[in-house]
Formats: C-alpha cells, structure tokens, sequence
C-alpha cells in the first residue's frame, strides 16, 4: 500500500467523525485530526481502534499519543506493518 | 492556572460507544476501569474520568507545550463516596479537580493549586442561549461540548 492509499483509507476511517466536509475532501499529510477535521478527543480513540482493525496492526500508547495528524498516522502505520512483516 | 472541560452526556451518547471492545484500555488506566467497573453508573464515572483528564490536559499542555494524546498518561485518582473532588498525576505535577455532575452534563475544573476551585467563578450556557462574544470575556478556559458551552474565571 503505497502513501496515497494509506491517505484514502484514513480518510475513510475518519468520515463518521468529522462534521467538515471541506476539510475531509482536502485530507493531506498534514491534516490535524482536532484542529482541522475538529474531531472530538474522545472519537480519536476510535479513529485509532479502527486503524488498528483496517490495518491489522497494534498501536501502542507511545505511538498513539503521536497520532495527532495524517502524516504521524502513516509513520505508524508504515512502521507497524513492517515490523509485522518481518515477524 | 485553570482548564475545564464538559461533556454533554446526550451527544456522548451517540457520539461514542465507550463499551467497544479496546475503547476503556486506550484511554483508562487498570485502576480508573476498576472505578468504571464498580461503579452502579459506569456511563457517569467514563465521562467524569475523561474530563478530568481533558481539564487537566488542557493546563498541562499550556506549562510544558506539549501536545500529544496519551490519556493513561493522565492517572485520575477520585473517592468513591465523593465524586466531585479529585486530582490528576501527570509525570510528577498533580492537578486538582472539581467536578459538577448531573444528569445532562458532567463539567470539571482543573486547577494547579489545592482548593483553589473553590474561588473560580463558572459560567455554563446551553443552547440556544449560547453567549455569543465569549471570547471577549477574558475567560480562563473555554469548553464546547454539544448543547453546552462552559467558561472558567
């Protein structure tokens, strides 16, 4: 899964969280989950349980409290995938 | 300094399903899911945990300038036969806790001094009569939750 793939799908995963329609159609790497989408804290957990599920990786708490924009989430997801693969 | 944060327990509600499997681990530490568990209102003790811990968070994150989310990070502590008052321990710093809980909304004061919530004046406004230019009142912290919005002085 290439970076823009990975885009698209966190993009899906965020949807039923944001109420930002123009801020979800211009999802970039450095979108912010809270400043930009205004996605509640508490949904943030739930954005981080549904990348674990699409991705079938584990986040860690040291790795989640990073997890704040796109780009940090793809660093994650990129790394927890090949540590998965080496495995 | 103060932070305080509110929730309106309708929109949680719907907002979020904390009993999905994962949810409680990611954000409660093993002794707060043990005040969960016994509680006879899990839902109040989840909404009173988590505004604790954004209260808290939100001066925290104005001392040390750090933005991150780590909410087992934030270690409420609470008594069981006194829910309002509390504290949170992050890293080595504790912050104090009061909390205002009912059956619409659960609303708490952080504050770094012990006892100092006593002297913070709180305004709350719920919808539609939202105070329009609250920005303009010099407020210590602000929080918008739904059908609330509440100011701290």
């Amino acid at each position: 899964m290439n970076r823009n793939e990975i885009i698209e799908a966190i993009k899906l995963i965020v949807k039923p969280y944001t109420e930002d329609v123009a801020a979800l159609e211009s999802i970039n790497e450095s979108t912010d989950f809270i400043k930009d989408l205004k996605i509640n804290s508490a949904n943030l957990v739930d954005v981080v349980l549904d990348v674990e599920e699409k991705f079938s990786i584990e986040i860690d708490n040291e790795s989640m409290a990073k997890m704040l924009t796109v780009e940090a989430t793809i660093a994650i997801i990129e790394e927890k995938m090949n540590s998965n693969a080496g495995k | 300094m103060l932070g305080n944060d509110i929730v309106d327990l309708k929109l949680a509600k719907t907002q979020s399903n904390w009993q999905r499997s994962g949810f409680l681990n990611k954000i409660f530490t093993k002794q707060e899911q043990f005040y969960i568990r016994s509680s006879e209102n899990p839902d109040r003790l989840v909404w009173l945990l988590w505004s604790m811990k954004e209260a808290a968070y939100k001066i925290h994150n104005r001392i040390t300038g750090v933005r991150n989310f780590a909410p087992t990070s934030l270690e409420c502590s609470i008594r069981q036969e006194d829910l309002k008052k509390g504290a949170v321990c992050i890293d080595a710093e504790t912050y104090y806790t009061e909390s205002d809980i009912n059956d619409d909304y659960v609303h708490t004061v952080a504050s770094c001094l012990k006892n100092h919530c006593v002297n913070v004046k709180t305004a709350i406004y719920k919808a539609p009569n939202l105070l329009a230019d609250y920005k303009n009142t010099s407020a210590a912290c602000v929080s918008h939750h739904g059908r609330y919005l509440a100011l701290v002085y």
